[in-house]
């Protein structure tokens, strides 16, 4: 069974095809800046040579049209005709209260969908454009949509609720919904394998450390509690957002600089975080600002680390006890540093760390010592066979 | 038709505000001004642009983006790019009739024009131009990036496909497009002229300082400017011009005071010479009393 996962921006579209018989990535590709005369496609079949073009692409229907004319071209594809492709899987960002799994797309999901716009609004009209523009090109395929909100709808009232008039919820449906939830299923599920332990059986943490970051508290394999709230705003320190801060701090700064909502908003968002402390937002502009003595990027990256410290303690509360953490993403797959010094902040917990281990990247690796009390983890995440299974597994 | 680039004529306020409006959702877009000043109009976008970044309302790079999209010209010729033109220069009939006729023979036939009027009729400004059904009124209000609403007016022959085209374009700048009948003056120029005209006589008249006007009515209506810091930010020869076409129509309610003619007379005409009602300072904030001594 072949599945096309497709992730829809508002301006590009990322692709893979999948052999689900082996989960093996028959090809993979980018559409960056449709839109414009000069959108670029990126394309790599497995074992041919990647290849790029620009050319103008004003819409996402041509977007997608022109990466099935890849995938059967003759010399860059790996299929002879779209008709070997057996079903889409789409990412969509929020699937609100809605969705508590992936799900068969028709009419009436549209129609929800159409109507979480709201909730994710940089994200979820994208993805819907990318669904509709899928079903005009193929619409006798069937598609699925793959939550990232839907791993944490097992999370319970007393975490995702605020504690805010409960009318703002019933109106609203202003609540926890949390962000990342492919990631942390693919790689709490990977943890588990490469422990050799049912998943039920086990407690896990795991950190999605990229320029937006989150973390989980995932217990017996469903998550339990997540950093990200309603929007991806709270939590953890990011790349540029703030996360978690007083609320009346922001009374306080919109009054004292007579901002607007758009202001506040967009300094929380975009000039917070890293880049708020330090003035870059990049993990490694800020690794090397620390070389050079820098102490601005050192204090940001002590926040940075003392933020997740104070989570993965709360989170071991939530949980009453831990067995596994597992960092992913960009900052949680390539900063070993960030690792040692939270590892080396949390010693009540009997971690051990094998420093050799954790400098490799770009494997699935035990960093944990034989004789750790909590196994600690470094998983590339891959949202996109979890998009992939899950699609597979529902058009069966 | 696949709307892209957009030409805007006339670099003033409102002018300089559409364009970073569009830049800002996406669009290329061509200013042109015939007039002296257009030539810093993106020195100034670049300026409002960096104060947005002192407030966070933007990073440096959608600043770097939305600048790269607004490019200047004088050379009318360009006008053969557009896709969509939006006019909005001084409210003077016979100077903007000559212009739209001749963007109407330099623009491709399907491109709809939108007018930013706000005082002129679009049934008169259509009448000698041949697209005279693809012309619809459009006013934006100042400062235009920031207010999410618009007036929207279709002349006799406005067709509806224009009228379309006029609010997906406004719903794009993130406006909603509320249509009204055609009437100069609309809503907002309306009402506000008057608001400002009675400011400006309490200040005339002795009642109280522009400032504490300003502070009464800012504070008890919960806005964010008084009628005479908007006045001083429209520029008050504008505010003159859109009295005395208004009193053509309308008669002696919008007699503008004497103390707005004898401010532009003198050339202080608001943010533009930094001395209106208001002083301002040389990044255009309201000068404070701390400051410096407001009256000259």
């Amino acid at each position: 069974m072949n599945i096309f996962v497709l992730n829809c921006g508002s301006s590009s579209v990322k692709y893979k095809l999948y052999a689900m018989e082996n989960e093996q990535v028959l090809a993979e590709g980018r559409v960056e800046r449709i839109g414009q005369e000069n959108a670029i496609i990126t394309h790599q079949s497995t074992g041919k040579e990647k290849i790029s073009k620009t050319m103008p692409i004003l819409e996402h229907t041509v977007a997608i049209q022109e990466s099935l004319n890849l995938l059967t071209h003759a010399e860059h594809g790996v299929i002879k005709s779209v008709n070997e492709i057996d079903a889409i899987g789409h990412r969509v960002v929020h699937g609100g209260e809605s969705f508590s799994d992936s799900v068969l797309i028709n009419e009436r999901t549209k129609e929800i969908l159409d109507s979480l716009a709201e909730l994710a609004p940089l994200h979820n009209p994208a993805n819907v454009t990318g669904i509709r523009a899928a079903e005009k090109i193929m619409p006798k395929k069937p598609q699925v949509a793959v939550f990232d909100t839907a791993f944490h709808s097992t999370i319970p009232p007393h975490a995702h609720l605020y504690a805010i008039p409960y009318s703002v919820y019933q109106r609203y449906k202003v609540r926890r919904y949390g962000f990342h939830g492919t990631s942390h299923k693919y790689v709490s599920q990977r943890a588990s394998e490469m422990m050799g332990r049912d998943i039920a059986d086990l407690k896990i943490i795991s950190c999605h450390l990229g320029n937006g970051a989150s973390i989980a508290a995932i217990d017996g394999g469903k998550s339990v509690d997540t950093s990200m709230g309603f929007t991806p705003l709270e939590g953890l320190m990011m790349g540029t957002r703030s996360g978690d801060i007083d609320p009346g701090a922001i009374f306080y700064i919109m009054k004292k600089e007579g901002l607007s909502l758009h202001e506040i908003d967009s300094m929380l968002n975009k000039h917070s975080g890293l880049f708020g402390i330090a003035g870059v937002s990049d993990m490694r502009d800020i690794e090397k600002g620390i070389e050079e003595d820098d102490r601005l990027c050192k204090v940001a990256f002590d926040i940075y680390e003392y933020r997740i410290r104070k989570y993965i303690g709360s989170y071991v509360a939530a949980m009453n006890g831990v067995d596994a953490i597992v960092f992913t993403a960009g900052i949680g797959e390539n900063t070993p540093a960030m690792r040692s010094k939270l590892v080396s902040n949390l010693p009540y917990l009997g971690i051990s760390i094998d420093e050799d281990q954790n400098k490799k990247r770009g494997e699935d690796v035990e960093i944990s010592t034989p004789d750790s009390k909590v196994k600690v983890f470094v998983i590339p995440t891959d949202e996109e066979v979890v998009i992939a299974r899950d699609t597979a597994k529902i058009v069966s | 038709m696949d709307i892209r680039r957009i030409a805007v004529l006339g670099a003033g306020r409102l002018g300089r505000g559409i364009a970073e409006n569009a830049a800002s959702k996406g669009y290329d877009v061509v200013l042109f001004s015939q007039g002296a000043g257009g030539k810093d109009a993106l020195t100034r976008i670049e300026k409002g642009l960096d104060r947005k970044l002192a407030k966070w309302g933007i990073t440096e790079s959608e600043k770097r983006l939305i600048l790269g999209r607004i490019s200047y010209t004088q050379d009318l010729k360009e006008l053969n790019k557009a896709d969509l033109l939006v006019e909005a220069t001084l409210d003077h009939l016979h100077i903007k009739r000559e212009l739209l006729r001749t963007a109407d023979q330099l623009c491709r036939p399907e491109v709809v024009f939108v007018s930013a009027s706000a005082t002129m009729r679009i049934s008169d400004l259509a009448r000698e131009i041949d697209r005279s059904d693809m012309l619809v009124g459009l006013h934006f209000i100042p400062p235009v990036t920031q207010v999410s609403v618009a007036e929207l007016v279709r002349g006799e022959r406005t067709s509806e496909e224009a009228v379309e085209t006029a609010k997906a374009f406004a719903a794009r700048l993130g406006k909603q497009a509320v249509e009204i009948e055609e009437s100069q003056g609309l809503v907002n120029p309306r009402a506000l002229v008057v608001m400002i005209n009675e400011a400006a006589y309490m200040v005339d008249e002795g009642v109280c300082e522009a400032q504490d006007a300003e502070l009464i009515l800012k504070k008890s209506w919960g806005m964010k400017q008084g009628p005479l810091e908007m006045a001083d930010r429209l520029g008050l020869d504008l505010v003159l011009n859109w009295m005395e076409q208004l009193q053509l129509v309308f008669g002696p309610r919008y007699a503008p005071c004497p103390i707005l003619r004898r401010y532009v007379r003198e050339g202080r005409l608001g943010v533009k010479t930094k001395l209106g009602f208001l002083a301002y300072t040389e990044d255009d904030s309201v000068l404070t009393e701390d400051e410096g001594d407001k009256e000259d």
